[in-house]
């Protein structure tokens, strides 16, 4: 066993080895030496033995290359142990002109070596319609037909031409139809487009065809002999594979063979003749087509300066889209609005269908009492005539404005009501009103916004206060602290007083109410009740430091002490002030 | 009176004007619409708001007065303008109204909150809000200093407190509509929106004079905007009037 690893190992690295020093090559090819412009070529660059370090630049005028496409492979030959790779490069290459191209030798840099091509030559042509010969033979699998339904057309006349694709009956698939040129040179040119549902058969020689037609909406725009076409196109469609053999079981999984075709028209000329300016009536604007029309307005009861709308509805086929309002000469008693317009086309092309337009006019005196007739002039191709339909006048009762001489602004105040559709802009004010300066937005103001806190903070005070209110009301104790604390503040006051003056009844008076109030506070019991006993008796004393208590001692015996022996001198009733201030201090420090 | 209607149209051409003149060429400019010189008495109005001075009327009457010149696109900013500043008044509403339908293609529209939320401007909103939430502290206040008057202001308390939550809320909308929503409105006729904020980026589809189009990004000049129907497109922003709010 380990006898066979150590061969299989031997000879995969003398494979490696060998292939390492394989000679590389470099090769490009074309997958067809002409094609028709429109249609495609593949240039295919070819790296056997290594991959290419830089690649060559494509530089060919008169062609494009597309976008490459890199595949990698590589390949153990086990019959002579050489392991080679190969990396193909593929580039789309169309031409934008006709003739014949050379693809210079190219140069890459393979595993060190520099490695060059042998030029290439791709001869372009132009497509071509095919002969009726060859149509009939039927040995076209594709061409294309053009068809103009007039040879004369009248500048400003729209037709639709046709466009038919033919595709012989073994095409099974058709992918990238794409027009490569249409020229219309002296024509508008619409949104070429299939003719939905309009596909049909038809027999041509003993083939029969798919026809599919493509409408082009045209509109002379220029007179003089124009030319349409050649119309060239390139397509791919699916044939029916050669090599598919006669078997039905292997025709079933024939997915057929895809081929580009470019196809090309005859072009066609069409005189385009302008429009006769023999009874060419005054208030033509340039419609041409066939048309009828039919005119509203109202309201007919109005006041001077009222606005009166004038509905016009232009119908029929023809270059809808250039149909104007022509001026009314006779409307000269009223003031007139540029008209407004709507097209509905009920056609693909918009050259069928409906434009409306609005007008607003207004009487400019109480004599008018109709509005006059509505003229309005087209020019019909298929008569070559020019036509005029007259609408007829409108009665109208019109009254007078009144003493306000600028109707405009007399209306200000009479706006017209809800229920009704206005037909105008109400008038403008007549007063200005209050100027201000450019708005500033109060919440964008931060002197407006740190205003709004003023209300929160004044609250949040009450509430505290209420709080501490309600705290105090409701805590004895606290409110007997806060006195006895005062009592002490305002006392120590006294007893330094009573020092100075050398009164010391006062000043033990003071000393032991105050001893008293203090005691009495802290042990939460009545002021009277406290005695020199309590220092040694009660609970909270007994755990409070000793120097504390022994200060508290001594200021009682003095004070029973001052009953009987009251001589005491100024300086030993400070120090005994001094001691009281001391040890209250330190007794208020005390938890009760 | 031909010379001194020439003088004063000089005047206003020539931009002299200053805020103590307003209500002097007001009526000047109101008279060159009389006279139906709808161009003239635009640039009369517009020369008086670049003075800085604006009221209702005033951009009520160059609205009118572009509408006129057949200026659809800022006829309807300046009645937009007009609106904020006097938002229930409804003759600009009638107006905006009817220069909107006179609009092609699909246009942005307020919602029905926002016309409901739009019956006060934003300043009128901002001071309804500050007194309700100062009355309701003030109550607040006083049910602290003196809490025997607190049942009396129970009600009260409350239903102050209740209208300032619903007004704080309608102002934050508004707000949040006015600063961080824009539209623009198309000033050109015919104006291509393209795919890219670029001259040569593809077309997307066509916007007419006065369309009013929701502004979804910016790039140097360009602004991304789309229209009622929910298609997007760049514009140069020199073809647009920009607003605030939606």
């Amino acid at each position: 066993m380990r006898f066979i690893s150590k061969i299989s190992i031997a000879l995969v690295a003398a494979a490696l080895l060998h292939g390492a020093v394989f000679a590389a090559s470099f090769t490009a090819s074309l997958d067809r030496d002409s094609i028709m412009l429109g249609e495609q070529a593949t240039l295919s660059l070819t790296f056997q033995g290594g991959s290419p370090n830089n690649m060559p630049v494509l530089d060919v005028p008169g062609l494009s290359f597309g976008r490459p496409n890199t595949s990698t492979s590589q390949n153990i030959n086990f019959n002579t142990g050489q392991m080679s790779s190969t990396v193909s490069i593929t580039y789309p290459v169309a031409a934008q002109r006709t003739g014949k191209f050379t693809i210079p030798a190219l140069t890459a840099d393979v595993g060190g070596q520099q490695l060059t091509t042998a030029p290439l030559t791709l001869t372009v042509t132009t497509a071509s319609a095919p002969s009726t010969a060859a149509v009939n033979s039927g040995n076209e699998v594709a061409f294309l037909k053009f068809d103009f339904p007039k040879n004369k057309i009248y500048v400003g006349e729209p037709e639709v031409a046709r466009l038919d694709l033919y595709l012989r009956d073994d095409v099974s698939g058709l992918n990238g139809f794409q027009l490569t040129s249409s020229p219309t040179d002296g024509f508008s040119c619409g949104k070429t487009a299939e003719q939905q549902g309009m596909r049909r058969r038809a027999q041509i020689g003993n083939r029969v065809y798919t026809v599919i037609p493509i409408s082009m909406p045209l509109t002379a725009v220029r007179t003089g002999e124009l030319t349409l076409g050649p119309f060239t196109a390139s397509l791919v469609v699916v044939l029916p594979s050669q090599n598919g053999g006669g078997d039905p079981f292997f025709r079933m999984f024939n997915q057929g063979e895809q081929k580009q075709f470019a196809l090309a028209t005859d072009p066609v000329k069409v005189d385009s003749l302008p429009l006769p300016a023999q009874n060419q009536p005054a208030n033509f604007t340039g419609a041409v087509g066939n048309f009828t029309m039919t005119a509203t307005a109202g309201p007919t009861n109005v006041t001077v300066g009222d606005p009166i709308t004038v509905r016009v509805q232009i119908s029929g086929s023809g270059a809808l889209d250039g149909v104007t309002l022509p001026p009314q000469d006779a409307w000269h008693d009223f003031k007139t609005y540029p008209p407004t317009s709507k097209l509905d086309t009920s056609d693909q092309f918009g050259f069928q269908g409906t434009k409306t337009f609005e007008q607003i006019v207004s009487p400019l005196n109480a004599e008018v009492h109709e509005l006059p007739p509505l003229t309005f002039t087209f020019f019909n191709p298929n008569d070559g005539q020019y036509h005029t339909l007259t609408e007829p006048a409108v009665p109208l009762a019109v009254k007078a404005a009144g003493a306000t001489p600028m109707p405009t602004l007399a209306a200000a105040q009479n706006p017209a009501p809800e229920n009704q559709t206005p037909q105008d802009i109400l008038p403008i004010k007549d007063k200005l009103g209050t100027l201000e300066n450019k708005t500033v937005q109060l919440v964008a103001q931060p002197v407006f916004l740190a205003a709004q806190a003023v209300p929160v903070l004044a609250f949040l005070a009450a509430f505290i206060w209420r709080k501490r209110t309600d705290n105090l009301a409701n805590n004895p104790r606290l409110r007997r602290q806060r006195a006895v604390t005062q009592l002490v503040r305002d006392g120590l006051n006294d007893l330094k007083k009573f020092a100075a003056a050398n009164q010391p009844d006062e000043f033990f008076a003071t000393l032991f109410r105050l001893l008293q109030e203090q005691l009495g506070e802290r042990l939460d019991c009545p002021a009277s009740a406290i005695t020199e006993n309590v220092v040694e008796e009660n609970s909270m004393l007994r755990g409070a430091p000793e120097a504390t208590l022994n200060g508290l001692r001594e200021l009682f015996q003095l004070c029973n002490q001052a009953r009987y022996a009251p001589v005491r001198g100024t300086s030993e009733l400070n120090l005994v002030a001094a001691q009281f201030e001391k040890s209250i201090g330190e007794l208020q420090n005390l938890k009760a | 009176m031909r010379t001194i209607s020439a003088i004063l149209l000089a005047l206003v051409f020539a931009g002299k004007i200053f805020a103590v003149d307003v209500a002097e060429y007001f009526p000047v400019a109101n008279k060159f619409y009389a006279e139906g010189k709808f161009p003239d008495a635009a640039k009369a109005y517009e020369t008086i708001l670049q003075s800085g001075a604006q009221s209702p009327a005033l951009l009520f009457n160059y609205a009118n007065a572009e509408f006129k010149s057949g200026n659809l696109g800022q006829a309807i900013a300046a009645y937009r303008r007009a609106e904020w500043l006097a938002p229930r008044d409804s003759e600009i509403r009638a107006n905006l109204d009817f220069v909107r339908n006179q609009v092609q293609g699909a246009t942005v529209r307020e919602g029905r909150w926002q016309n409901w939320i739009g019956t006060l401007s934003l300043n009128e909103a901002a001071i309804l809000t500050a007194v309700l939430f100062w009355l309701t502290f003030a109550l607040l206040f006083a049910r602290q200093l003196r809490p025997a008057l607190i049942p009396k202001l129970k009600t009260a308390t409350r239903i102050f407190a209740v209208l300032t939550v619903f007004s704080a809320s309608a102002l934050g909308l508004q707000a949040a509509n006015h600063f961080s929503k824009q539209t623009a409105v198309v000033i050109s006729n015919a104006t291509v929106a393209r795919s890219g904020p670029f001259d040569e980026a593809q077309s997307a589809f066509i916007l007419h004079d006065g369309a009013e189009l929701s502004v979804l990004d910016r790039h140097e000049n360009w602004i991304q905007v789309a229209d009622g129907s929910g298609k997007t497109g760049w514009l140069p922003m020199k073809q647009v009037e920009i607003l605030p709010g939606a």
